[in-house]
């Protein structure tokens, strides 16, 4: 009798450091932009924790991130990443690139592949050569980059104009299908050097600048309701 | 020979690694070694759990409340237990969860306000500090899978700025102008957010303890800029005798 | 200059009540007493040039290492007690590739020096049940040549961990002569090969035998990388002299 032997037997009840929270984080590179968003829901199975724990994070003028997973983790791994991007800057006195960032988040993740990170990142930016820039990752270990294919250039069909209302209707859309979406939107956009994307940007209702430098590059960020049921 | 700086030896910094080199974790132990840690057992679940806390904003502050009920599994062990704890001047934290692991982290609290209190350097803990604190000190015991049992709020004004947030045992933290722990975030929550959200600024206190007072509490706690109030436990008004039309309630024939 | 001993050249970590600290004093002496080492920038990439000592016609020469490889972008030329700089070139090579690993990215020559400088007045440290790293100070010199998104770049380092760069340095026993000679011949617009024949004629100048393609090294970090000069490459530079 099955029953009877697991009742005999002592029951190992373990805590659970883990939790999911929720949410949807995306990114999409451009030829000399690249734009980073996510929805500033925070939930836990029905509940809504908050309708605004910002889940995308501008680390330098060059670089944005965004976590996904467990909030805990999350933030505490945007902690470790800024304070290391803190330290390098000290060593090697300038701003650290995308690419080195994305190959530490690597080295960071995979460092804790025992008791991992529970949070799915996406970094975006500009590269050293002013191209936008995706890097995607898992729990641990490598990382993607969207990058266009040997001897290609990037989709010039896909201008920031066209990016952005398609970055809303996305969300918009995952608000209504998805329990976990809703309550706010943030989409922070990085532009290369003399961008030409810049003009379109300036008749968007509520965008704020977040640029630091005086590099070039340039950061900004647009907020948006998401239907909160 | 050993390459990375900070295990060179002294001067040195166990939490800052001033040569940016990496992996900083991996650095030899030279502390006491404990013989006994496989025989210690931690908190696997809660003994003596209290529920709900609730918390609002209103326009001068933070109103928060809970229950005085502790209990030992489903029996309703301790009855007037106090869950809301004032931290300095600016702030009160209220508690879910086991109420032991509670009692420790107010002695963590305690030691944190002496330390803070004899540095004489001008400076004061105010609620967001508090906050983070509590939030580092969650989360670094979830890491090694020793969790505080408990679902906090924390709440308080300071130089004029109003402060509302959570922290878990799994040290996630948000901050809202409603807050609800434990039964209270699934029932009052909700009827909370629809009094408060977008009113913070407006609602006067004794419209916000009419909110939290139609949500049941027993203890009512309210920070301001001239500081924390916590009343005695108070009793509401209840009335069961609807449920003794409710079939499958209670004692029934049939 | 030291005439006065006292009992405050022992102690690696006492001040003496001038404030000197003897025995960094002393290793700085050392270098002094090594042979001739140039380093020279250009616009190009950096030049660096060592004679060696070959002492017997049964020594093989090319035995005699005294420029060696950091990284593909790094390269470094001594003088002094060269075993010394084992230990901090297998430093400098280390962080180097632990740069890499981490960040994806060739370490700037200036964060590799000051690694080694990190490493180089570790002297005469240790932490309770630590046995201490080193006991005395490197007594060598290093001119550490690179390239990087700066562009090409010289440093030297020196015993008390003191590092700084230069367009062109000279080091060893026959310096003060030709850091005089790189003054007077160095110029901002100098091509590569002006500078390996400039370094070749600096070291002509302050060495005692006739100068061959078998008693000097000549190397060179250039966008290409780090390379030393074979010894076709060698001679066809001397020829050129």
């Amino acid at each position: 009798m099955p029953a009877m032997v697991s009742a005999a037997q002592p029951v190992q009840r373990s805590f659970n450091p883990y939790t999911e929270n929720g949410g949807t984080i995306l990114a999409i590179a451009g030829a000399d932009f690249s734009v980073i968003a996510g929805d500033t829901r925070q939930s836990e199975g029905y509940s809504i924790q908050t309708r605004y724990a910002p889940k995308v994070f501008r680390l330098t003028d060059k670089a944005v991130l965004a976590v996904n997973g467990f909030a805990a983790d999350g933030n505490m791994f945007v902690k470790k990443v800024r304070q290391r991007l803190e330290w390098y800057r000290h060593a090697h006195a300038k701003d650290m690139p995308i690419r080195a960032i994305a190959r530490l988040i690597q080295t960071m993740l995979y460092a804790r592949r025992f008791f991992p990170f529970y949070v799915y990142n996406i970094l975006g930016g500009i590269e050293e050569d002013g191209t936008g820039a995706v890097y995607s990752f898992d729990l641990l270990i490598y990382f993607k980059n969207q990058t266009p294919a040997p001897g290609t250039a990037f989709p010039k069909h896909l201008p920031l104009s066209t990016v952005l209302p398609l970055v809303i209707d996305s969300f918009t859309s995952a608000t209504e299908r998805h329990i976990e979406v809703g309550d706010g939107l943030e989409i922070y956009i990085v532009l290369s050097k003399g961008s030409t994307a810049l003009q379109s940007l300036q008749t968007i209702r509520g965008i704020q600048e977040l640029t630091a430098t005086n590099d070039g590059e340039r950061v900004f960020v647009i907020r948006r309701e998401l239907k909160k049921d | 020979m050993d390459h990375f700086p900070t295990n060179w030896g002294r001067p040195r910094n166990d939490a800052f690694d001033a040569y940016g080199t990496y992996p900083i974790h991996q650095r030899p132990q030279n502390g006491p070694k404990d013989a006994f840690v496989d025989g210690v057992q931690r908190t696997q679940q809660p003994i003596v759990t209290g529920t709900s806390v609730l918390a609002i904003k209103f326009k001068d502050g933070i109103m928060m409340a809970a229950d005085t009920l502790a209990s030992y599994g489903s029996l309703a062990r301790f009855k007037d237990v106090q869950r809301l704890f004032p931290v300095g001047d600016n702030t009160v934290i209220g508690a879910g969860g086991d109420m032991s692991d509670f009692q420790h982290i107010q002695t963590l609290l305690d030691g944190l306000t002496i330390d803070e209190f004899t540095a004489q350097d001008g400076h004061t803990l105010g609620p967001a500090e508090i906050h983070e604190y509590l939030a580092q000190v969650m989360y670094a015991r979830r890491s090694k899978m020793n969790p505080l049992w408990n679902a906090l709020l924390v709440g308080g004004v300071k130089d004029g700025k109003k402060f509302l947030a959570f922290v878990d045992l799994l040290g996630t933290t948000y901050s809202a102008s409603t807050l609800a722990t434990g039964y209270g975030a699934h029932i009052a929550q909700p009827l909370l957010r629809k009094a408060v959200e977008g009113y913070e600024n407006v609602l006067t206190e004794e419209q916000a303890l009419k909110i939290i007072e139609t949500n049941m509490k027993y203890q009512v706690a309210i920070i301001t800029e001239e500081g924390v109030r916590i009343s005695e436990s108070k009793t509401l008004d209840t009335h069961w005798s609807f449920a003794e039309g409710i079939r499958g309630y209670g004692a029934q024939a049939q | 200059m030291f005439l006065t001993r006292s009992e405050y050249d022992r102690g690696v970590n006492t001040f003496s009540p001038e404030g000197r600290l003897f025995q960094v004093e002393y290793a700085i002496e050392a270098i002094k007493l090594g042979s001739t080492t140039v380093g020279i920038r250009t616009p190009e990439g950096v030049v660096l040039a060592v004679e060696k000592r070959v002492q017997s016609p049964l020594l093989e020469s090319n035995s005699i290492e005294k420029i060696m490889e950091i990284d593909t972008h790094l390269g470094c030329a001594m003088s002094g007690l060269t075993a010394d700089a084992r230990t901090m070139i297998d430093h400098a090579r280390v962080t180097a590739q632990n740069h890499a690993f981490t960040y994806d990215e060739r370490i700037k020559v200036e964060s590799v020096t000051q690694a080694v400088c990190d490493l180089a007045l570790r002297f005469g440290e240790s932490v309770h049940d630590e046995e201490a790293m080193m006991s005395r100070p490197f007594g060598v010199a290093l001119l550490i040549a690179g390239i990087d998104e700066l562009g090409p770049q010289l440093y030297h380092t020196d015993p008390s961990g003191t590092f700084v760069r230069y367009d062109a340095k000279a080091i060893g026993s026959g310096s003060e002569a030709a850091q005089s000679e790189l003054q007077d011949k160095w110029h901002r617009q100098m091509t590569l090969r002006e500078a390996q024949l400039l370094t070749l004629n600096v070291l002509k100048q302050v060495m005692e035998e006739k100068l061959d393609q078998h008693n000097v090294q000549l190397a060179q970090v250039t966008p290409k990388g780090f390379e030393i000069l074979d010894e076709a490459s060698l001679k066809e530079v001397i020829e050129a002299m």
